[in-house]
């Protein structure tokens, strides 16, 4: 049980309070920000679970990004708010942070290798990121232009 | 129907829509939407990163055109919000224009923002559980919230100054490495790599690579593109940086 929510919940505590601070960097106010926080903390936990499923971190980023995206469409529209305040901030954990530290140190260290495959891998975590993205994205335009069609006639 | 004060109008909202941080089709269906409202149905808006065009033909056939240079800009999601709810006012009432124009230029001053403290205290707080949230140990945590401070403090004050992006980014960057180095290097910190990822993670331009990919798929070609390069550019300034932290610690530690 505790080994449990040491790996999964409390990753994702951490989540929801980095992202809770950082949402007031892009002067974010009110429920807005438990909102945001509750995205990251939701696609983290995303991410986690579906560790054992998939066992590469390029398609754990990929499922958690789409989850996250849809989840800040629907909660764009029931709030009546913009789509990006949401998915921005909850995006954040997923933002491969730690491969451009290491990747630069690898490169101080003169190991051309090692820094050369942390470098793509990091370039294919934010491809991966920005798929998942993409995706929602595209496919929210779609229904909204159905919803809109239907409309006219 | 006075043109010049309608052009002024949709002009005005949407270049203030950009500089909150608007991605671009929002800021084009704006303008577009709040033409029709007025009973403009000739209307054409084209929106870049740094500019905003907008033209009408009017009664006679003789077009008018508006182009406003829009700076450089940050995101602001409380600005944008009200001017996306007061587009969607204007667009239901459409009260005459100069009441819809002193309307737009009234949301600044009922704005909410944070003061530096509470800022410097979300930025903290923000750095410490990014540290903890990566693996890092309570003790880490305390010296990632630090370089956190410092990264705050820097962006406000070059920010102040005026400076651009990238060199706000890179000094930020350089700063911060180096205060989580220093911290391991005298015993505070147990792990450096950790602590430093921590805090840089806030300079992250993630925001800005979701805003690009949203726009590519909108159709925003030249948008998309040039947000991505923007997002490289500032990727590269916090490689830069963290880069230069360690060259100098490998320089003393010899």
């Amino acid at each position: 049980m505790t080994e449990l929510f040491i790996t999964y919940i409390l990753p994702c505590i951490f989540a929801f309070v980095a992202c809770m601070a950082y949402s007031l960097a892009y002067n974010i106010h009110g429920v807005g920000i438990l909102v945001c926080a509750g995205g990251a903390a939701l696609g983290w936990f995303i991410y986690l679970a579906t560790a054992p499923l998939f066992g590469s971190d390029l398609l754990q980023i990929f499922v958690a990004s789409l989850v996250i995206s849809v989840y800040s469409e629907i909660m764009a529209r029931v709030r009546k708010y913009p789509v990006t305040a949401y998915q921005m901030v909850a995006l954040f954990p997923l933002v491969p942070g730690g491969g451009v530290y290491y990747s630069m140190e690898h490169a101080i260290n003169g190991e051309t290798s090692l820094f050369l495959s942390t470098l793509l891998h990091t370039l294919g975590l934010a491809g991966a990121l920005a798929v998942g993205v993409l995706l929602v994205s595209s496919g929210a335009r779609l229904l909204n232009a159905g919803a809109r069609r239907r409309r006219r006639h | 129907m006075d043109y010049d004060c309608l052009l002024n109008l949709v002009s005005e909202l949407g270049c203030r829509l950009m500089e909150s941080g608007a991605e671009i089709y929002r800021v084009e269906d704006s303008v577009h939407r709040l033409l029709q409202a007025y009973g403009v149905t000739t209307g054409e808006v084209f929106a870049i990163p740094n500019c905003v065009i907008v033209s009408v033909s009017i009664d006679d056939g003789r077009p008018l055109t508006r182009v406003r240079r829009v700076p450089s800009h940050g995101t602001d999601i409380d600005l944008l919000e009200r001017y996306n709810a007061l587009c969607r006012t204007l667009c239901v009432q459409t009260p005459p224009l100069h009441e819809a124009l002193d309307a737009l230029k009234n949301v600044p001053a009922s704005r909410r923002t944070y003061s530096l403290p509470v800022l410097t205290g979300g930025y903290c707080l923000a750095g410490g559980a990014f540290c903890l949230f990566f693996g890092g140990t309570p003790r880490d945590a305390v010296c990632s919230a630090l370089c956190a401070v410092v990264i705050c403090l820097c962006l406000a004050v070059m920010d102040r100054m005026g400076t651009n992006q990238f060199f706000r980014t890179l000094v930020s960057a350089t700063a911060a490495s180096l205060l989580a180095l220093g911290s391991a290097a005298v015993g505070v910190g147990e792990n450096s790599d950790l602590i430093a990822i921590g805090a840089l993670m806030l300079l992250m331009p993630g925001i800005l690579f979701t805003t690009a990919m949203r726009d590519l798929m909108a159709g925003d070609t030249v948008s998309g593109v040039s947000k991505t390069v923007e997002a490289l550019l500032i990727g590269c300034a916090i490689a830069l940086g963290a880069g230069a932290a360690l060259w100098l610690t490998h320089l003393v530690g010899r």
